[in-house]
């Protein structure tokens, strides 16, 4: 076993991640560091690079450069004793559907190698914790959608991990069992254990974690707390106009307003155009004006208070949905 | 080792709660060994029912019957009489008689008399070997007859006297001709059908077990669980040998099965216990270089599954496991020892001709292992071109 180096405060210390994939650059230079207890939200859209960082700080995939440790332990050359202290929930509901609930908790516990009695003690435990004790008997393939969720969060705790990663845990989930979800990994948080949270939910987000960065294309755009980012477009408002028109071009020329910081189209169809913008009662006119010279049909204005949403259009020039 | 345990536990688990794995590997080749036992009748006695219709009445045609009913034939020929030719037409058609002799009027005259009538046989294109038979023992006797005839005139006509032919005639037929077609039973030790197509149709439904593992690897690593075994303290030869003692166990199991069911049930045997033992954990070894084989090769569930099929009829088709490796070609005898399941069906036909030990089973063993190591080795080569950094 290596002896613990980098930050021994630190749970998980990545420093300087890179991973290409062919001439695509997946992630760029991630850093990132999680303190005990502290839950991390790597927030970004679809395909920003967030899977592949979690990825490689499972040990599941060995970045080109740059290290990984777990609680100091490199998770290259220490794999086995770094990877005892990750729990890893995927995106996906990875489990057997042709296996019950408790076979699954037992299976993924004994891959950590618990010895008989603590397993069952432990898979008892994590059943109440998912509160999935009256249907542990059962087959996952007979659970309904929420249930494999909790189950699949379950499977990654039975362990007992110092850092649990979770990757996008919420995506496709009803509102309840979503809810469930957050409930517990704020728990989780507060039992002390390190959680690494990837999402593209900003409310998630914000709601969950000590500490959110912001990755935009394989980069690490900004880190910080939900009010420290924040604060970084305090002075700015985040405007949504609903229109009918060409907006490609109407959103192409507000782009080139001095007090506009970041532009872009949103909706089901490209309905809403939003703007970070400076002042914006003061540029209202001048938006206004503008739509009216290119045509475009205003239905509806909204001034928001900075949000984090606000603050990826502000870093990345783009909506996290988009 | 806990850990290799627990993945092999847990794909055991998994198979033995998939009904179409059950029906395959242990159902499917008891019932088709028991077809073909019962289709065989489990042994390979030949029986032929012959009927004799008699118009001659002499002494000849007596001798013909004589000859049926003798004890050289008895194991082998039933005989049945017939008043007319047109009753016997309609038992071989009904096929209550497999052929029938029909010695003509005037069958005893014409002999002695040197003038012809031609003894029929009435057959059917069901039971076209009994048919043959009955003209051999025919073409037979009345050769021989003929044989009696010529000896006695050779030696009237040499000058011996006439008041000696009854006595020469006599002496005529005791001889026998230098060659002649005589049954014999199969001795004991002969190969029982069952002996063959039992663990011949155990391997072919075993080495379908190359396709279920093979699926299940890439079903796994499509539910996403295989990277969940990867993000555990989980190394990737554990992992791999886990999955490869259930592939392991599972297609020892389905063997033992078949070979204990064919045995117990149908009355197969083997002279060496020990000998299909070995020959069974060899091609259970083999089943699982094979299936490492599939998942090195391809890419998908789809692919696995395709590349599989197409291996296990390439396989079952060369190694004989259809038919009996005495009625194929020379080259297809040949092509078999490129197979291991053509290795286990010539040592389980040793064994099942009561050969025993190493003498059976050695080249058997050997030339699976060799397969079994070939199969590994493109196995493992082809895993490093794969890794990904």
């Amino acid at each position: 076993m290596n002896a613990p180096a980098g930050n021994p405060a630190a749970v998980l210390d990545c420093a300087h991640l890179v991973r290409r994939f062919g001439d695509r650059t997946a992630v760029d230079d991630v850093s990132l560091r999680i303190a005990p207890g502290e839950t991390y939200g790597l927030l970004g859209p679809n395909g920003a690079g967030k899977t592949t960082t979690i990825r490689m700080a499972c040990g599941l995939l060995r970045p080109d450069t740059g290290t990984v440790r777990v609680a100091g332990l490199a998770v290259t050359t220490a794999a086995g004793p770094a990877k005892k202290l990750i729990g890893f929930v995927p995106q996906d509901v990875a489990l057997y559907p042709d296996l019950s609930v408790r076979e699954n908790l037992r299976f993924f516990g004994r891959l950590y190698r618990l010895s008989r009695r603590a397993l069952e003690r432990r898979v008892d435990e994590v059943l109440d914790l998912i509160e999935l004790r009256d249907r542990a008997g059962d087959r996952v393939d007979a659970l309904s959608g929420g249930m494999r969720r909790r189950l699949n969060i379950g499977a990654g705790l039975v362990h007992s991990p110092t850092l649990l990663v979770l990757d996008e845990p919420t995506v496709g989930v009803d509102p309840q069992s979503r809810h469930a979800i957050l409930e517990s990994v704020t728990r989780f948080g507060e039992e002390g254990m390190a959680v690494l949270y990837t999402t593209h939910y900003m409310e998630e987000a914000e709601r969950l974690c000590d500490r959110i960065g912001i990755i935009d294309r394989g980069r690490l755009v900004a880190e910080g707390s939900p009010r420290e980012l924040v604060a970084l477009v305090a002075e700015r408002d985040r405007v949504r106009l609903s229109a009918v028109g060409d907006l490609a071009s109407y959103a192409d020329a507000c782009r080139g307003m001095a007090r506009v910081e970041g532009t872009a189209r949103t909706g089901d169809h490209g309905e809403v155009v939003e703007l970070v913008v400076k002042d914006a009662r003061s540029l209202l006119p001048d938006l206004l004006d503008l739509a009216h010279d290119q045509q475009v049909d205003i239905r509806s204005v909204e001034i928001d208070e900075p949000d984090l949403e606000a603050v990826f259009l502000h870093l990345t020039g783009t909506a996290l949905r988009e | 080792m806990r850990v290799v345990l627990a993945i092999a536990a847990k794909d055991l688990r998994q198979r033995l709660r998939d009904r179409s794995a059950w029906v395959i590997v242990f159902l499917a080749p008891v019932l088709i060994s028991a077809l073909m036992a019962l289709a065989f009748n489990n042994n390979s006695e030949f029986r032929a029912n012959i009927g004799v219709v008699d118009l001659d009445h002499g002494p000849a045609a007596t001798g013909l019957t004589q000859v049926l009913n003798s004890p050289e034939l008895e194991d082998t020929v039933h005989v049945r009489s017939y008043g007319d030719e047109s009753a016997a037409r309609r038992a071989v058609d009904a096929g209550r008689v497999h052929a029938a002799i029909v010695v003509p009027e005037g069958f005893t005259q014409a002999l002695h008399g040197g003038t012809t009538a031609p003894v029929k046989v009435l057959d059917s294109v069901d039971f076209g070997l009994q048919a043959q038979l009955a003209r051999a023992v025919t073409e037979s006797y009345v050769a021989q007859v003929n044989a009696d005839r010529l000896s006695v005139a050779t030696a009237v006509a040499a000058g011996a006297p006439q008041r000696d032919v009854p006595e020469l005639a006599a002496k005529a037929a005791l001889l026998r001709l230098p060659e002649e077609v005589r049954a014999e039973g199969l001795p004991d030790d002969a190969l029982k059908v069952i002996s063959y197509f039992g663990p011949s149709m155990g391997m072919f439904f075993v080495l379908f077990t190359v396709g279920f593992g093979a699926r299940g690897y890439f079903i796994e690593q499509q539910q996403g669980t295989l990277d969940r075994i990867a993000a555990a303290p989980v190394g990737r030869g554990a992992l791999l040998l886990g999955k490869s003692v259930s592939t392991f166990v599972y297609s020892l199991a389905g063997l033992a099965t078949v070979t204990l069911v064919s045995w117990l049930a149908f009355g197969a045997s083997w002279a060496d216990p020990l000998g299909v033992a070995a020959l069974s954990v060899a091609m259970a070894v083999c089943v699982v270089c094979l299936t490492a084989l599939v998942i090195a090769l391809v890419r998908t569930e789809q692919q696995a599954q395709g590349l599989a099929s197409i291996l296990v009829f390439a396989l079952v088709l060369l190694g004989g496991n259809f038919v009996f490796a005495s009625g194929t070609t020379p080259l297809i005898r040949r092509l078999a020892l490129f197979t291991p399941n053509g290795w286990a069906l010539r040592g389980f036909t040793d064994l099942g001709t009561g050969v025993r030990g190493w003498a059976a089973v050695g080249a058997p063993l050997l030339g699976i292992a060799a397969f079994s190591a070939a199969v590994a080795l493109v196995t493992a080569l082809l895993l490093r071109l794969r890794r990904t950094p």
